[in-house]
């Protein structure tokens, strides 16, 4: 499976882009070389030699922010996405096989998610169980979760309704069986796309979150943060917000092009597009299949 | 029940919906297949050919009746037991159009070997025990890392049968295994089956046409709405057919014997059928 | 017989019985996408009341031909060969208004899966009345009647009940009957079945194809009977011929092919009804009754 998706070029970029984001979410805050939380007189400077990317309005070093930053950002938008992933694929799966009476309340269940008010069910969660970012992040995963419980189920009950299933239950598969083996590999490309999407709105979460003391407290930096309060100074520094947006961007274009890459490798259509570029390789010149439109 | 039979089935009734919407499928269809037998079942859509083989492999519970496979009275089983006669794979079933029935996302080795594995059998020797089938089914061994879409249509339905007969079955019941195929893929797959005789597996060919199991089949079984109105060795059902339908039937065949049943003839028997 | 007469509308040109209403002369079909020739020269003639059958696998070109004959050949493929004529007119250079005054009243066709051709959310009676109001310019009412009258003439048992229902409440043999009065409401003189009964029961086969042979009887409809099924085309064609990979291997009179194929393609695909077909036991049958024997 690895082997295949880094033999497409998307494959090989996405994984260039989020090891970089993954090596600066390790050693980011070691290597920022200004304390992220001394504040100084030099209020909103331009880049210079020693404040590379100039300073916030409290006169803080924002290269040492955008470094320090980045492992609670990055953390806290990979918790969002595994809790999601978690707490919806399974019971999505399960959805299918479990009987009418547990296929009725997760669907009730998952509706009653989508229904509620994101930051007010956290303000009111992180109060009962500690404000923390795992706590804070550990609520919107859930909240998020309905996305994926959605998006598993409907593969499954496809795969579920073939013929290449009922084949396997008249040779006597278990439910285990037949998930491991012929549902997985059609619902993993749906959830690693859904799961890209998340990362990207963990981001924006986490920093939401922050406004309102809530995971990552200020003025401990994460770049959703120093995004929100550089376009508060977008009239001193226009160029200000240009920094932790890229990061963000390319972590979420990084995930992007790895569900891209999954859904591409996986299944039929993913399989024949790698034998059809081998065989360009080769000289021998095959059609071009196409694939599903983007998601 | 004789000691040869490998599927007896007894009084069976099948009803499909609940309440006013409840509508019988099957009504009262007995059918003997013995060890080693071809037995067709021939009926047009919604005749029930289909219902009684999924009642059969335990797919749609019977309302009342018996059904024994191979010397096992099955009526009443629960998933549990029915799981464990499956992995014994006493009974196998080969869909009509294999595009659908393999997965088109697993090798045709993994397909192939899915039974075994299922019931247990270490991967390597299932992979051992499938290359005797290939020979048999007339499947080139380089097209097992294949996937199935990779395959013609003559092939994959091979690689179903093929499928079926890993488990070593007693039945294989076959549900319209021709009808997908062209010409020279009907003729090749009609001879691996008519080849399986002599294997001592038993088999029911389902089909809508008696046409296409005329040349297999040593006895013919006809449905009609539900009901099995006709069942004798294939030469007595085909030149002396008894009931209306089978007439009809034989009589609708297109064959290549100008003037088998005029067309006043047959506008004769769908009147009878029609008033009966 | 009275159907009869009210279907040859008065406007309709009278056909003689000899003149020729379909003529393929070596057509060749090319893929410009593929650059390659599909169909490699295919002639027949067609005069009215006669029956033509192109017997082929999916691939071999029959359906190709079928439509270079319509004018609906798909995107890419173009007629690089020979000429059609449609009762004597040269098609080549026809503009799309000429196709559409030619389609429907001078040729026709069925297909197929019926239900594709017919739209789910209309009545179906609707859907020919339409037709016949387009093609002969009748009033609302008079084409209700036509179509009830059309429904009774492809023998469905109650044509006023099947006006009024929707393509899902009929089941496929129903279906294609409604499309077999759909198309030949206009009167047409050609009428192409291309696999029209594949999908079929084989009861239901039957009855569609002695509807077809009724037509044929009753109103000297031309037909050009499409199938993979050389039996089919038997039972209905004066003149058979055999294609593969877009090749024309065998053509002749029926009996003349049947009894002394000289193609090796057709020789098997005669065994495979000979050896797995009922063919083997009615035959004997015949034999013991001292009735037909076969030649060759």
């Amino acid at each position: 499976m690895v082997r295949r998706i880094l033999s497409l070029r998307a494959g090989r970029l996405a994984a260039g882009i989020l090891s970089a984001i993954a090596l600066l979410a390790i050693f980011g805050p070691l290597l920022a070389p200004d304390n992220p939380l001394g504040s100084s007189s030099k209020t909103l400077a331009g880049p210079s030699g020693q404040h590379w990317l100039g300073t916030d309005y409290l006169g803080r070093d924002v290269f040492s922010r955008l470094l320090d930053g980045s492992r609670d950002s990055v953390v806290g938008a990979v918790e969002v996405a595994l809790v999601a992933l978690v707490v919806g694929v399974i019971p999505g799966l399960l959805s299918v096989y479990l009987g009418r009476v547990f296929e009725w309340t997760s669907l009730r269940l998952a509706d009653t998610l989508i229904s509620l008010p994101f930051l007010v069910f956290a303000v009111a969660v992180t109060a009962l169980l500690g404000n923390g970012i795992t706590q804070a992040m550990l609520v919107v995963g859930v909240l998020v979760s309905p996305v994926f419980f959605r998006v598993s189920r409907a593969a499954t009950l496809a795969v579920a309704r073939s013929q290449y299933v009922e084949v396997a239950l008249i040779s006597g598969a278990s439910v285990n069986w037949i998930v491991r083996r012929h549902v997985w590999v059609k619902v993993l490309p749906a959830v690693a796309v859904a799961l890209a999407q998340t990362m990207g709105v963990g981001f924006i979460v986490v920093s939401s979150l922050s406004f309102l003391g809530i995971g990552v407290q200020p003025p401990a930096p994460t770049w959703g943060g120093l995004l929100a309060s550089d376009l508060n100074y977008l009239h001193y520094q226009p160029w200000a917000p240009v920094a932790p947006s890229v990061l963000i961007m390319a972590t979420v274009w990084g995930c992007n092009l790895l569900a891209d890459a999954i859904r591409d490798v996986s299944g039929e259509t993913g399989r024949a597009l790698i034998n059809t570029r081998k065989a360009q390789a080769n000289g021998l010149g095959a059609k071009r299949i196409p694939v599903e439109g983007r998601v | 029940m004789p000691a040869d039979a490998v599927l007896q089935v007894t009084d069976l009734d099948v009803h499909y919906g609940k309440g006013r919407r409840r509508a019988q499928a099957l009504d009262g269809v007995s059918l003997e297949v013995r060890r080693g037998e071809t037995v067709g079942l021939i009926g047009e859509t919604g005749s029930g050919k289909s219902t009684l083989a999924r009642t059969i492999l335990g797919l749609v519970p019977a309302s009342a009746g018996r059904v024994v496979i191979d010397g096992e009275e099955v009526s009443g089983y629960r998933q549990r037991q029915w799981r464990t006669l499956r992995r014994r794979g006493v009974v196998q079933y080969v869909f009509q159009d294999p595009l659908r029935s393999l997965d088109p996302d697993v090798t045709i080795a993994d397909s192939l070997i899915e039974p075994l594995l299922i019931r247990g059998v270490a991967r390597g020797e299932a992979l051992v025990r499938v290359r005797p089938l290939l020979e048999r089914v007339r499947l080139d061994e380089e097209l097992l890392a294949r996937l199935p879409g990779e395959l013609s249509g003559g092939q994959r339905q091979r690689v179903a049968v093929a499928r079926a007969l890993v488990t070593e079955p007693a039945l294989v019941i076959l549900d319209e295994p021709v009808s997908a195929l062209d010409s020279a893929n009907r003729v090749e797959v009609l001879e691996i089956l008519k080849e399986l005789r002599t294997s001592g597996v038993a088999l029911v060919f389902i089909s809508h046409d008696l046409g296409s199991v005329a040349g297999v089949a040593d006895r013919v079984a006809v449905m009609y709405q539900g009901r099995l109105v006709e069942t004798g060795t294939t030469r007595e059902v085909i030149t002396a057919p008894q009931h209306v339908y089978t007439r009809l039937l034989i009589g609708s065949a297109p064959t290549l014997r100008s003037g088998a049943a005029s067309r006043a003839d047959r506008d004769a028997l769908r009147a009878a059928l029609l008033t009966a | 017989m009275t159907i009869l007469s009210e279907l040859r509308t008065p406007h309709a040109v009278p056909t003689l019985p000899d003149e020729i209403v379909l003529a393929l002369r070596d057509v060749r079909i090319y893929d410009q996408v593929n650059d390659r020739e599909i169909v490699h020269g295919i002639s027949f003639e067609l005069t009215p009341g006669r029956v033509v059958g192109i017997v082929g696998e999916s691939g071999s070109g029959k359906t190709l031909t079928c439509r270079a004959a319509l004018g609906i050949l798909p995107e890419h493929f173009a007629i690089s060969g020979g000429s059609i004529e449609i009762t004597g007119q040269e098609i080549a250079g026809l503009t799309p208004e000429q196709w559409t005054g030619l389609r429907g009243s001078t040729i026709s066709a069925v297909f197929q899966d019926p239900a594709s051709y017919l739209n789910p959310s209309i009545r179906v009676g609707s859907q020919i009345a339409e037709v016949i109001r387009v093609k002969t310019g009748a009033k609302r009412r008079q084409a209700r009647h036509r179509a009830l009258e059309l429904l009774a003439a492809v023998h469905l048992r109650n044509p006023a009940l099947v006006y009024e229902q929707y393509t899902f409440e009929l089941s496929g043999g129903m279906l294609q009957r409604v499309l077999i009065a759909a198309a030949i409401a206009a009167d047409p003189t050609v009428l192409i079945a291309d696999e029209a009964t594949t999908a079929l029961d084989v009861t239901v086969q039957a009855e569609i194809l002695d509807l077809l042979a009724d037509l044929q009887e009753r109103i000297g409809l031309a037909l050009l009977v499409v199938s993979h099924d050389l039996a089919v085309v038997a039972q209905l064609c004066d003149e058979v011929l055999v294609m593969r990979e877009g090749e024309v291997v065998e053509q002749g009179p029926t009996a003349e092919v049947l009894h002394n194929p000289k193609h090796e393609y057709t020789r098997m695909l005669i065994a495979e009804h000979e050896q797995y077909g009922l063919e083997r036991y009615l035959e004997a049958e015949a034999d013991r009754d001292g009735g037909l024997t076969r030649a060759g």
